[in-house]
């Protein structure tokens, strides 16, 4: 039992960290600091899950854990990729807000403890196995990235992104609970495998067998339940989707990421996004699954996710092209971006479930949906980092203007932008392209070939407005008059945008191998749910 | 999506059993809102179609009695009762989650009790940080 908690590490780090960042900040005489610190924090958690990797390959001791843990949280690999992935998308935009926020005259310490708050509800959120849980992750990451979008307290435009993102969030969460009361109403269960297993059997009533109509009873019943597991379905999907600010669910998005200071804007983009992709993979591949089983009626979201990913594709393709703002921009290419992951989860079930022992085309797709994540999150995080490079306290780079000429002024800084820029529309050899053909890859292999090209066909689009940020940069003069933005001088921002352009190169050398690590990530998701004895423990059981 | 219809379905169905139907599970409770809502319609009804009606301006301040009302509607408070009373809220749901604790102390043994300290050191470090950063203070 006792080593069991050692599993907890990279939650109980970041959230003993951030007590011990509060303190400090509490008691420092001047603000100021602390970016350092978190970004350890960060960077400790995820060597947390880096060493607890080897372990969490036995399938024995991963069910021991879920009985540990009254089925709440699972500690398979699938958890422990999402936390590096979150860790390190956390770790790098506290590296880059320790910059930003001492250029811009916003250095305060909440900043830290709350980023450092998030990420362990991030961390909650991607490895929550129980309904409860899930929604506890969700509103411990959800309160911090609100107060962080609005942490531009003087701008109106902070406030307003920051409103909007708390009123919208608050109505998702509570669509996300109407779910889950719905499917604990049908099932008696608030953990997953618990509610699987419910839906897979028929509806009983020993009680009343034998009675006279009694079969007509139960049946209308099973029909009733049916109807209603559906419904409870549709809302727990349309509360994740909106944390992933996929459409139709994403007109918070572009005015929260451009009110909110830059590296939070980098970090609710990439972890926020990993952390409610996870949720989604165990809900929708762990629990419903089985499309083919007795459960299979609420299998029928394949049919509706396709949608979310073709409309949040096109959609987000479609706006970004007439952004004007670079910073909204990269809001709607990263509805897009959603899109994109959500076209993998559509193919992940298609053949055989992931739960059910695993067909090797729903893993690859799933391995796909976590790989992407990795991708995306080096390269959100360059793109947004090269653009605070490239503004300074007088005048922040925001729009395509103010990118104007950059690339004659300072190549360093329109190279380090263009690089990002070309990783996220998906060129070789950087990651982002190999993260988009593992998910055209699967469409494909799983028989979605109009999937794959709609893939392909938004790719290029995105392709033409990321190619428009260097077009701006290399080829365009700035108006004459106009105030430029001119670069700031940080070697933090520096350092950081060269190690994450190391990853980006990495992962794009070496996409086998980290795919690899990614597919042994979703290879024993399974087992721990699926080793989940039914109806224990008994403190779940209704 | 036959949501509705098939609830409609469930709650009128008559079976030859009539005592397992969802109709007699949860009929009283159909009824108690059907009665419910056409008393509280006839009331008010009643009132507005058979009601004497002479409004005088006295009739329609608020407070027909009262003294009459000075200055602006509306009062800019401080932000600081907000502050003040979210921090109420705040240990106020600490002390509520201490009494089942209490109730329940012997048979949670160790675990209860390590659980419960480690949710009392949170909040202690949240009260010693509003301590520090000044939102107990009223005078700024």
């Amino acid at each position: 039992m006792k080593d069991l908690l050692l599993y907890l590490l990279p939650i109980v780090i970041l959230f003993i960290g951030g007590f011990t960042l509060m303190l400090v900040d509490a008691f420092q005489k001047e603000e100021g600091g602390l970016a350092v610190p978190t970004a350890m924090l960060h960077f400790a958690a995820a060597a947390a899950a880096l060493a607890l990797w080897p372990y969490a390959g036995n399938a024995a001791d991963l069910a021991r854990a879920q009985v540990a843990f009254n089925g709440w949280l699972a500690f398979d690999r699938t958890t422990l990729f999402l936390d590096i992935t979150i860790a390190l998308g956390g770790g790098l935009t506290t590296l880059l807000a320790g910059s930003y926020l001492a250029e811009h005259k916003l250095e305060r310490g909440e900043f830290y403890t709350l980023i450092t708050f998030a990420s362990a509800g991030c961390m909650m959120l991607a490895g929550a196995t129980d309904l409860i849980m899930l929604f506890i992750g969700l509103e411990t990451l959800s309160l911090g990235v609100y107060a962080l979008t609005g942490f531009r307290r003087t701008s109106a435009r902070s406030q307003e992104g920051a409103l909007k993102y708390f009123l919208l969030g608050s109505f998702a969460a509570a669509l996300l609970l109407y779910g889950s009361a719905l499917l604990y109403g049908m099932t008696g269960h608030t953990d997953l495998a618990g509610i699987r297993d419910a839906l897979g059997r028929a509806v009983e009533m020993p009680a009343i067998a034998g009675q006279e109509g009694a079969a007509q009873f139960v049946a209308v019943q099973q029909t009733v339940r049916d109807r209603v597991t559906i419904l409870a379905m549709v809302l727990v999907v349309a509360g994740l989707a909106f944390k992933v600010g996929s459409v139709p669910f994403h007109m918070w998005t572009p005015d929260a990421y451009e009110g909110a200071p830059t590296p939070a804007t980098a970090y609710m983009a990439v972890t926020v996004k990993a952390a409610a992709f996870g949720a989604m993979l165990r809900v929708l591949i762990g629990v419903f699954g089985d499309t083919s089983g007795p459960a299979s009626l609420a299998g029928g979201w394949p049919g509706l996710l396709v949608w979310l990913a073709v409309l949040s594709m096109l959609i987000g393709n479609l706006v970004a092209l007439a952004q004007s703002s670079v910073k909204r921009m990269l809001a709607y290419s990263s509805i897009a971006h959603g899109g994109y992951i959500l076209a993998a989860f559509v193919v992940a079930p298609r053949a055989e479930s992931l739960a059910g022992g695993g067909g090797s085309v729903g893993q690859s797709a799933a391995a796909a949906v976590l790989f992407y994540l990795l991708a995306y999150t080096v390269s959100n995080v360059g793109a947004f980092g090269a653009l605070i490079l490239a503004g300074s306290r007088g005048k922040e780079a925001v729009s395509y203007e103010d990118l104007a000429g950059l690339g004659k002024r300072h190549p360093a800084v329109a190279l380090a932008l263009s690089f990002f820029v070309l990783s996220l529309a998906g060129m070789p050899p950087t990651v982002g392209f190999f993260a988009k053909y593992n998910v055209i890859r699967s469409a494909i292999e799983a028989g979605y070939p109009w999937l794959a090209l709609a893939v392909v066909i938004n790719s290029a689009i995105g392709v033409y407005y990321y190619l428009r940020v260097m077009v701006k940069m290399y080829m365009h003069d700035p108006q004459p008059g106009a105030v430029r933005a001119e670069p700031m001088s940080s070697p933090g921002i520096s350092l950081t945008l060269i190690a994450t352009a190391g990853m980006v190169l990495a992962l794009g050398m070496m996409p086998q191998r980290f795919y690899g690590y990614a597919l042994e990530a979703v290879k024993l998701a399974a087992a721990p749910i699926a080793a989940a004895p039914a109806d224990a423990p008994p403190a779940n059981a209704n | 999506m036959q949501l509705v219809p098939t609830l409609i379905q469930a709650l009128t169905a008559v079976d030859t059993a009539g005592s397992l139907s969802l109709r007699y599970q949860y009929g009283p409770i159909f009824a108690m809102l059907g009665f419910a809502l056409v008393v509280a319609g006839a009331v008010f009804s009643l009132a507005t179609f058979l009601g004497p009606k002479n409004p005088t301006p006295e009739k329609l301040i608020p407070y027909e009695s009262g003294s009459p009302t000075t200055g602006a509607k509306h009062v800019r408070l401080s932000v600081k009762f907000y502050l003040t009373a979210l921090l109420f809220v705040v240990f106020d749901i600490e002390a509520v989650f201490l009494y089942p604790w209490a109730a329940l102390y012997q048979s949670l043994g160790w675990q209860g009790f390590v659980e419960m300290f480690v949710f009392l050191a949170a909040l202690s470090i949240a009260l010693i940080y509003c301590w520090k950063k000044g939102a107990l203070e009223w005078e700024t």
